[in-house]
């Protein structure tokens, strides 16, 4: 158990590329942290970073109280699961759980014990004489856990643990993987391009881009108030509506209406050029005219199982909201859009900061 | 020699997420990395780039076997060379080279791989394979025991060849066609790898390229001409530059006949063992050695930009 | 395309086939006939007296058996090294960056295809006689070595690079030292190119005439490929009978190698070095 520490940590490839820039980042013991981005951003080269595979260019990792920059990865009491497991294709199940456990020369008895019982803790009872190439995916997975697990370390770092699931099995082993960190209370820092499996996974999430850092926060935070437009865009199953708007007095006006400005923003000067962000699941349609809300016509309908996603256009932009099933509108009709007031977000034009 | 073509499974994104492909994974090291390398290039060294750059030494050399020269031999610059170019024996040498080249190997093995292939394209699977198995057999089995094959097979007073003559006793053909004889047995020996590379390439031929040809009322000739040979064409240009280069290496046909009767049949390598160990002569061979090595370059330089052109970037 | 002309491709392609048949099976039938022959000769025909007593003249030569147990010893030795080195140098080509590493595998392949034999036969027998080492099959097994690693180790290399390095990754994490990670998880992944290696070089070996022909004066110490061309009778002729059983059981292993590695790994057609 500890806690994950890095300070100003940096990683330039030969060629100029800066990978990791400078990140700050503190996670506390037992926290199950993700990092979230698009490829390229630096989420896998910082997560190796910390298992000891790259070597910073500047900067400190530390886990607990120790500084482990210059260790070596078998020192650091770290267990990583690849993407693709790396399950060793010519051993057994059992022998796989082992291996770390062989490598710290515990005597074969023990380890198969040991092995044997953290195999049945992850449902594997049965399979432990099986080749990797005779399991499912899920079960591969799972064995790929196991033998994390099996070493007790301080640190569990998963890269990317679930892309290699179908999308049906993803969602049971994300339920599965949620229910071990917890049991386990193992810090532990995972990987993912799917922003809505770290908002279901993660008690905290880091958002990157271009190896820098954009928000970190609770799942809540980082959908409900993103720091800017990047996190805003990049969060959330449907888009956030982000429209370009000008300041008025005490209003925002957008798309041939005007919304009331939120507290936060008030401080604006008239006529400043601002992005107005809103989310499609904070927005009601109705068919009848409301005050203060922004009206347009029906353009696209789109089912997602129990809501739809209208897209409304509204003044040459294009909002969207969902709606229950139900309350679907008729394609081409004129509808009003009222955002939730407190869920609207006014960012700066020039870079995207959130100003409310 | 033709790279092995195998793909390695690197997903797409992993220019800045995984490891480099040069990545060092296990923390093996510089040092590490260069002391596992050192005994392969130790024996490639000392037991194949030495000798052949001590070629151009002993070429210049008189060195012999025996006698003064043995023990101390003179640098005589260019003088084997210029023996070479007024020897007869050596012109008819890289005649005959030149002629077993053409027959057994450009003409040879590439028609008559080309022909089986072509042939067995829609054979029945039985027939095919067990075509495939003789013809695989001249390639696998030892040469030594080829070359006896063959002499059985040539033999004045009983061979095969003169009793489907009906000639026994007949034509020595050893002796009288030593040539033709090399020629037909390298054939034997050599067309299996035509035969399988040809059929590796005809099989890429879209198939819907020959119906087309068909449809537009195509003779064979003509499909042969127009659809299969612009597709197979860089396939039997690297073939041919292979089976050459080998073909113009090749000792085996030394255990026929010697290189005779009376140098009738000395191609290029039998005329260097005749002349360095039968004969002593280590300077001159030295030279002719020389030469066959910077034809091979040559030629294995031609491959190996054809071959690149072809695949864009290789490993 | 019409009737005729679809009859005679039918029975152009039926006679290339049945004359590529004969012609490729003519040259083997002596092989399976004559040492069964109590009185063999050069001729293919069925034996008059059909018999097993010619393999005894393999025992009755001096020379005949040991020459197969140096065939094997040659072809093992060479395997051994040619595996083990070219294992050691593909690893460490493939997973670390040397310097002038693509410089290096270029010419390893040029080397491979330029530096035959017949060119070297020359440099090699001087060397070889300058080291001390002719008429020993040790000096055998080295130049043979030299010959056949640049193409095992390409090879080798490519096979290895498909490997994904998150078995050695995830090891090191656990703690695992390289040269552990290379005992447990490399070479037991890596068992199928090795043994293709293995079994390449072997063929290459057991039916290697050159080599060994210039580099061995001892028949004691010569393999079959060399010493099969010495059975001759008191009389000064060939002797047919040692002669065709002993090549049958020379050609015997060989056969089944391609066999074996035809089953198992589907024929992987590299061409070879032909010497």
């Amino acid at each position: 158990m500890a806690a994950v520490t890095l300070r100003a940590l940096t990683k330039e490839f030969p060629g100029g590329v800066r990978a990791l820039d400078a990140l700050d980042l503190s996670i506390p013991d037992g926290e199950f942290f993700a990092l979230l981005g698009p490829s390229g951003c630096g989420k896998t080269t910082l997560l190796r970073t910390v298992a000891g595979l790259e070597s910073p260019t500047s900067g400190e990792v530390r886990i607990g109280e120790r500084v482990v920059t210059a260790l070596p990865p078998g020192a650091r009491d770290v267990a990583m699961v690849f993407q693709d497991y790396a399950l060793f294709p010519h051993m057994t199940v059992q022998d796989n759980i082992a291996y770390p456990l062989k490598i710290r020369r515990q005597p074969r008895p023990e380890r198969v014990g040991h092995a044997t019982e953290v195999g049945g803790s992850l449902g594997l009872a049965g399979l432990m004489g099986r080749r990797p190439a005779e399991l499912s995916g899920g079960q591969q997975q799972r064995v790929a856990l196991a033998r994390a697990v099996a070493v007790h370390p301080s640190v569990f770092l998963f890269d990317e643990p679930l892309s290699n699931l179908d999308a049906r099995l993803r969602l049971e082993a994300r339920t599965f993987l949620k229910r071990l960190q917890r049991d386990l209370a193992v810090t532990t820092v995972f990987v993912t391009h799917d922003q809505a499996e770290a908002l279901a996974l993660a008690d905290r999430i880091a958002v990157m881009e271009a190896g820098r850092i954009r928000q970190i926060g609770t799942p809540r935070d980082v959908f409900g108030r993103p720091a800017n437009t990047f996190v805003a865009n990049f969060i959330g199953s449907t888009p956030m509506n982000l429209v370009a708007g000008v300041v008025g007095d005490g209003a925002v006006s957008l798309g041939g209406g005007s919304l009331t400005l939120p507290a936060g923003a008030s401080g604006l000067a008239a006529g400043e050029q601002v992005i107005v962000g809103v989310r499609p699941e904070y927005i009601s349609v109705s068919a009848a005219p409301v005050d203060g809300a922004l009206t347009g016509e029906v353009s696209i309908i789109e089912h997602l199982g129990a809501a739809s996603l209208v897209t409304v256009e509204v003044d040459g932009a294009l909002i969207g909201a969902t709606v229950p099933e139900d309350d679907e509108p008729a394609p081409g009709s004129t509808v009003w859009l009222a955002p939730n007031p407190g869920r609207v977000l006014i960012y700066r034009e020039s870079d995207g900061a959130l100003i409310s | 020699m033709p790279p092995a073509e195998v793909t390695a499974a690197e997903p797409a994104a992993a220019v800045l997420t995984g490891p480099s492909p040069t990545a060092d994974v296990v923390g093996l090291g510089r040092w590490r990395a260069l002391g596992f390398v050192a005994p392969a290039l130790a024996l490639i060294g000392v037991f194949l780039v030495f000798p052949a750059l001590w070629t151009l030494y002993i070429g210049a050399t008189n060195y012999r076997l025996t006698g003064v020269a043995a023990r101390s031999p003179e640098i005589i610059g260019l003088d084997n060379y210029r023996r070479a170019l007024t020897d007869p024996t050596f012109y008819r040498s890289m005649r005959l080279t030149l002629v077993f080249v053409l027959g057994s190997a450009v003409l040879g093995q590439n028609v008559l791989g080309f022909a089986l292939a072509y042939a067995l394209r829609s054979a029945r699977r039985a027939v095919r394979r067990t075509m495939e198995a003789l013809v695989l057999l001249g390639w696998i089995l030892p040469s030594s025991v080829v070359a006896f094959l063959w002499i059985a097979m040539l033999d004045r007073d009983e061979g095969t060849v003169n009793v489907l003559l009906r000639q026994t006793p007949g034509v020595a053909w050893l002796i009288a066609y030593p040539m033709t004889c090399i020629i037909v047995f390298n054939i034997w020996r050599g067309t299996a790898f035509s035969m399988m590379l040809y059929s590796a390439a005809l099989s890429s031929v879209p198939p819907s390229h020959l119906e087309t040809a068909r449809l537009a009322g195509s003779s064979t000739a003509q499909m042969l001409r127009d659809v299969v040979l612009p597709h197979i064409r860089r396939y039997a240009l690297t073939n041919t530059l292979l089976i050459t280069l080998w073909t113009f290496n090749d000792f085996t046909p030394f255990l026929l006949t010697a290189g005779g009767p009376n140098g009738r049949s000395e191609i290029v390598a039998a005329y260097i063992y005749n002349t360095a160990i039968i004969g002593g002569d280590m300077g001159y061979s030295g030279a002719i050695s020389l030469l066959v090595l910077l034809i091979n370059l040559l030629l294995a330089l031609v491959y190996l930009r054809v071959a690149r052109a072809g695949k864009g970037r290789t490993a | 395309m019409s009737v005729a002309r679809a009859v005679v491709n039918r029975v152009l392609t039926y006679v290339v086939i049945g004359v590529g048949t004969a012609f490729f099976a003519l040259p083997l039938l002596w092989l399976l006939s004559a040492p069964f022959d109590a009185t063999p000769t050069y001729g293919v025909r069925p034996p008059s007296r059909v018999t097993l007593a010619n393999f005894g003249e393999i025992g009755r030569n001096p020379y005949a058996v040991s020459s197969l147990v140096n065939s094997v010893l040659l072809a093992l030795g060479t395997m051994i090294v040619v595996v083990v080195a070219a294992a050691l140098a593909a690893y460490a080509l493939s997973r670390v960056h040397v310097p002038g590493r693509d410089a290096l595998l270029y010419a390893l392949l040029l080397l491979s295809s330029v530096i035959t034999g017949t060119a070297a036969m020359v440099p090699i027998f001087l060397l070889i006689f300058q080291l001390n080492l002719i008429d020993s099959r040790a000096g055998v097994v080295l130049v043979l070595s030299g010959g056949l690693l640049p193409a095992a180790i390409f090879l080798l290399k490519d096979f290895i690079d498909t490997i994904p390095r998150s078995y050695e990754e995830s090891a090191r994490v656990f703690g695992a030292s390289p040269l552990r990670i290379l005992r447990d998880i490399v070479v037991p992944v890596a068992r199928p190119g090795m043994a293709t290696i293995a079994v390449w070089t072997i063929v290459q070996v057991w039916g290697s005439f050159l080599t060994p022909f210039i580099l061995l004066r001892d028949p004691g110490k010569q393999p079959a490929a060399v010493l099969v061309r010495t059975f001759y009778t008191e009389g000064g002729s060939p002797n047919l009978a040692l002669i065709s059983t002993f090549s049958l059981l020379y050609s015997i292993p060989v056969v089944l190698m391609y066999l074996f590695a035809w089953s198992r790994y589907g024929f992987r057609f590299h061409g070879g070095i032909k010497s």
